[in-house]
């Protein structure tokens, strides 16, 4: 039995499974696991379209209600329970979008005992929360209809419903009005952000006339793809009058923004030939003016492919333009764009799959349409190969369902980061240059290098000299480089070569991470699996863990000095963190190679020049160094130091 | 406790040294960095840096921290206020009425709020002037551990005259003017430079209205909009109403 409908809720119910697995993520791992968000981008698709489209999406039910309670248009009255229970589940959505996007869900209910009346988002969260409360009181009647609620107190509550329903319409209508303009209002705290083609004093405006069109157009296409599939009548009928009316409203709504931005003087913005001005055009030639100008033509309004068309228009056009406002037009620093991942767009879907499916369950067991759903009985299969098929459709249909939603999860799972959020490779300044000295040591020829005090240089006899404070993966383990004494010991200009990548023809400074791609990672120099094999498995763990009942961690372990009296720089120190950087080595053993093999080399060489110290790791790596990173003030002018050659080991 | 606490920061004594930065982290107990997408650099702004220190070409250092404004956007855009104005100038957050809604990252001209991205359990982070040592009469920790006197703590309008001071005293070296006098209503973080500082906020010039006036034009629209929507949805119904009644009367009648 694979009918449209079928097909519809297979999908449907994969979603939802790729929305639990999604959450299990989200939800144990933060919002960074799973989203592409960032403090260049607080707010992405989850506002975008779960609260900003998904309120506007919702507007059809205080539309609708008004047309038929208020203005007494009794021919659209099949249209109020399609209309209020899209409302109902649109804004259940919005609160189950917003507990994915607030950081600290479990507060979500704050808004009630802390008031901040100056907050724009405090009125619309005030009135969501009160329209949810009424959008139900609307919609219960239909649920208490049921023969299920046959018990008289039910009735007595449907009796009692029925009387406040104009009460409950006009406090949806005024409910609707403000927080469908106060989303608009939320944009008006940031023009600093906000591309001028959509920042306005009246946005709140736009964004109530456009959630009355695209409430409007909402109502049309969700009972044409009712009808198609539970193969209902259209109410053709209805169409010319919904039709005229959404044409009335887009055009209002155009003429008001261009009108706008004329009054303001940045009407030329929107012809500058910027990607701004193109996608202002774009979003709004599709939500309005394409549809408002199609619409006047009497044979579209009256034909189902013509309004569903327009209908589609409008309806991507304007969740555009609340994208757009939250995400599009809202300004980033160079290089920092956002584009949900593919997490965040399958909540948004798995959510919105819920509300369908949902929808689907009340039309069909309740009287949402006049015309009951009827589900055809499906053919009496005897296909063998489809097991399923031999069972009756109401045992198939869940098993089958579910067995979806699970694959779908499972599927999902194996793409999450369930381990949680991976820091991102962000580059890091340049090495600093620090004014130090030289210091001869005893052994051989051999230099130490040393960081100017505060109050150093009046006592010194010695100018000092430009180093560099090289510290790539910024864990306060710091080499101090003579540069200015390794060019010159090693030839002048010529020799740069020696040490640097210089053969990539034009190539004057690829970054160091484009090859060494470890670079930013946070590593440790310590692999605690290879000690742990070393010293006898779980024999050993005293080794360094003296005592058992303090927390492990290196404050309380047995320092690696304690056993390693002569460290030597002698093999790879990190390992590769991902097979997949097979490219290059990483930075550290790069850099480690790079100067270790040449001091072996020469130690080995002239033993009597370059004594054997050369070649440990406290010949750069000296332990004073760490905490004195905090402590140096980095050369201000570096022109006005004094660099002495030959001032090299 | 002074009155109106403010930090002046003279762009042209920071050598870049970062005692700020690492005293910063002390006090608040920030820990070490933890590097997120969107952050620029390693040392920008983070969930573990309220303040950091701006390399600006040719060797200028430039300190960035919250301006703590005299009227606040995240302060009137935090709908539980978490954000708060405290009377003493500093603006600090509440933790335990956070929602995590970010709004307050959405409105700050300046980008100062950052957020935990990486845990499960977020919250913001910004500079609160260590409001916890002002109140006991101690200075902010950044202050305190500045060794060039490049950010100095005084009351605001002793350091406007500071500020102006210094600016007179060697104009062909200062660009003439108090950053933060009159952006936005007024900030208690000022700044005198030689070099220009538009890259601390979203948009070059912020204009001198405060950003809470801005909404607040559509907010205090709301109570006048419930009266005026609610009175003529009950009068239209009303009327529409007794029309119908009328007719259908009427109809009855002429059936009859």
């Amino acid at each position: 039995m694979l009918n449209r409908l079928t097909i519809l809720k297979s999908f449907l119910w994969a979603s939802v499974g790729v929305l639990a697995a999604v959450s299990m993520v989200r939800f144990t791992r933060g919002l960074g696991a799973v989203t592409n968000l960032s403090d260049v981008s607080p707010w992405g698709l989850w506002i975008g379209f779960d609260v900003m489209a998904g309120v506007a999406l919702a507007a059809g039910g205080f539309v609708m209600a008004a047309t038929v309670y208020i203005f007494g248009l009794e021919k659209y009255r099949s249209c109020v329970r399609p209309a209020i229970l899209t409302a109902l589940l649109g804004y259940f959505a919005v609160a189950v979008g917003l507990l994915y996007d607030l950081g600290l869900p479990w507060n979500i209910w704050h808004p009630m005992i802390y008031w901040q009346h100056h907050s724009v988002l405090f009125e619309v969260a005030v009135c969501v929360m009160l329209y949810l409360t009424v959008l139900s009181l609307e919609f219960a009647p239909v649920v208490l209809e049921h023969p299920l609620f046959g018990r008289p107190i039910f009735q007595r509550f449907l009796k009692f419903l029925r009387k406040i329903t104009i009460p409950l319409v006009i406090a949806g209508i005024v409910l609707s009005t403000l927080h469908q303009s106060s989303l608009g209002s939320l944009f008006l705290i940031s023009p600093a952000r906000l591309h001028p083609l959509w920042y306005s004093s009246i946005i709140y405006i736009f964004y109530f006339i456009s959630a009355i069109g695209l409430g409007l157009m909402m109502v049309v296409l969700e009972g044409l793809l009712t009808s198609w599939f539970f193969d209902h009548k259209v109410r053709k009928d209805l169409l010319p009058g919904m039709g005229i009316a959404a044409s009335v409203v887009l055009w209002f709504y155009v003429i008001l923004r261009l009108g706008d931005l004329t009054l303001r003087g940045d009407l030329g913005l929107a012809f500058d030939g910027s990607w701004q001005s193109f996608l202002f055009f774009f979003e709004l030639g599709m939500a309005a003016i394409l549809p408002a100008t199609l619409l006047l033509f009497r044979r579209v309004r009256s034909s189902i492919t013509g309004m569903a068309i327009c209908a589609g228009l409008t309806i991507l056009g304007m969740i555009g333009y609340r994208l757009d406002m939250s995400i599009v037009a809202f300004a980033r620093p160079e290089g920092w764009g956002y584009f949900p991942s593919w997490a965040e767009i399958a909540v948004s879907v798995g959510i919105v799959s819920c509300c369908i499916l949902v929808f689907i369950f009340f039309v069909e067991h309740l009287k949402v349409y006049d015309e009951p759903a009827h589900v055809k009985p499906g053919k009496p299969s005897h296909d063998a190969a489809t097991l399923h098929d031999l069972m009756p459709s109401e045992q198939a249909s869940p098993r089958r369902y579910s067995l979806v939603a699970l694959m779908a999860a499972v599927a999902a799972l194996f793409f999450l980061p369930v381990s949680g959020a991976e820091p991102v490779r962000t580059p890091v300044s340049t090495p600093r240059m620090v004014e130090g000295f030289s210091v001869a040591r005893q052994a051989g020829d051999f230099h130490a290098l040393e960081m100017c005090e505060p109050g150093d240089r009046p006592l010194s006899a010695e100018s000092p000299i430009p180093l560099f404070a090289i510290n790539g993966n910024r864990n306060e383990t710091l080499v101090l480089f003579n540069h200015a004494g390794h060019v010159d010991r090693e030839g002048g200009d010529d020799s740069c070569r020696l040490c640097h990548h210089l053969d990539l023809p034009y190539d004057l400074n690829s970054a160091c991470f484009e090859c060494h791609r470890d670079m930013y990672e946070p590593v440790s120099l310590f692999d605690h699996t290879l000690h742990v094999q070393k010293l006898n498995g779980n024999d050993g763990c005293t080794e360094c863990h003296p005592d058992g009942r303090e927390v492990k961690d290196s404050e309380t372990s047995t320092a690696c000095v304690e056993c390693h009296l002569n460290p030597e720089a002698t093999s790879v120190i990190i390992k590769r963190p991902d097979p997949r950087w097979q490219d290059a080595p990483g930075y550290m053993d790069a850099m480690h190679d790079l100067c270790v093999t040449c001091h072996k080399r020469r130690a080995r060489e002239e033993p009597g020049r370059f004594a054997d110290l050369l070649e440990r790791c406290d010949a750069c790596h000296d332990a004073d160094y760490g905490p004195m990173l905090e402590e140096m003030a980095p050369v201000r002018n570096t022109s006005r130091l004094i660099v002495q050659n030959g001032d090299g080991h | 406790m002074i009155d109106s606490p403010a930090i002046l920061i003279d762009t042209t004594r920071c050598v870049g040294c970062e005692e700020c930065v690492a005293a910063c982290k002390e006090e608040n107990g920030l820990g070490k960095d933890r590097p997120w997408r969107g952050q620029g650099a390693i040392d920008a702004l983070s969930a573990t840096r309220n303040c950091t220190v701006h390399r600006r070409p040719e060797d200028h250092f430039v300190l960035q921290q919250c301006r703590h404004c005299l009227e606040p956007a995240c302060v009137s855009a935090c709908l539980v206020g978490a954000m708060q104005k405290t009377p003493e100038g500093p603006v600090i957050y509440d933790a335990d009425r956070c929602m995590g809604c970010r709004y307050c990252m959405l409105a700050c001209p300046y980008g100062i709020p950052r957020y935990d991205w990486d845990r499960a359990i977020p919250f913001v982070h910004k500079c609160t002037m260590c409001h916890h040592l002002l109140i006991e009469g101690g200075i902010p920790a950044c202050v305190k551990a500045c060794p060039q006197e490049a950010t100095v703590f005084g009351s605001r309008p002793d350091l406007l005259a500071e500020a102006d001071r210094r600016i007179a005293g060697d104009p062909d070296t200062y660009i003439d003017r108090i950053f933060g006098e009159h952006e936005i209503g007024g900030t208690s973080v000022l700044y005198i430079s030689d070099i220009p500082l538009d890259f601390l906020s979203w948009k070059p010039d912020l204009g001198t209205e405060a950003l809470p006036d801005l909404t607040w034009q559509s907010l205090s629209k709301v109570p006048p909009m419930i009266l005026g929507m609610g009175a003529f949805m009950s009068g239209a119904f009303w009327v529409i109403n007794r029309r119908m009644k009328l007719s259908s009367r009427e109809d009855e009648e002429t059936n009859a």
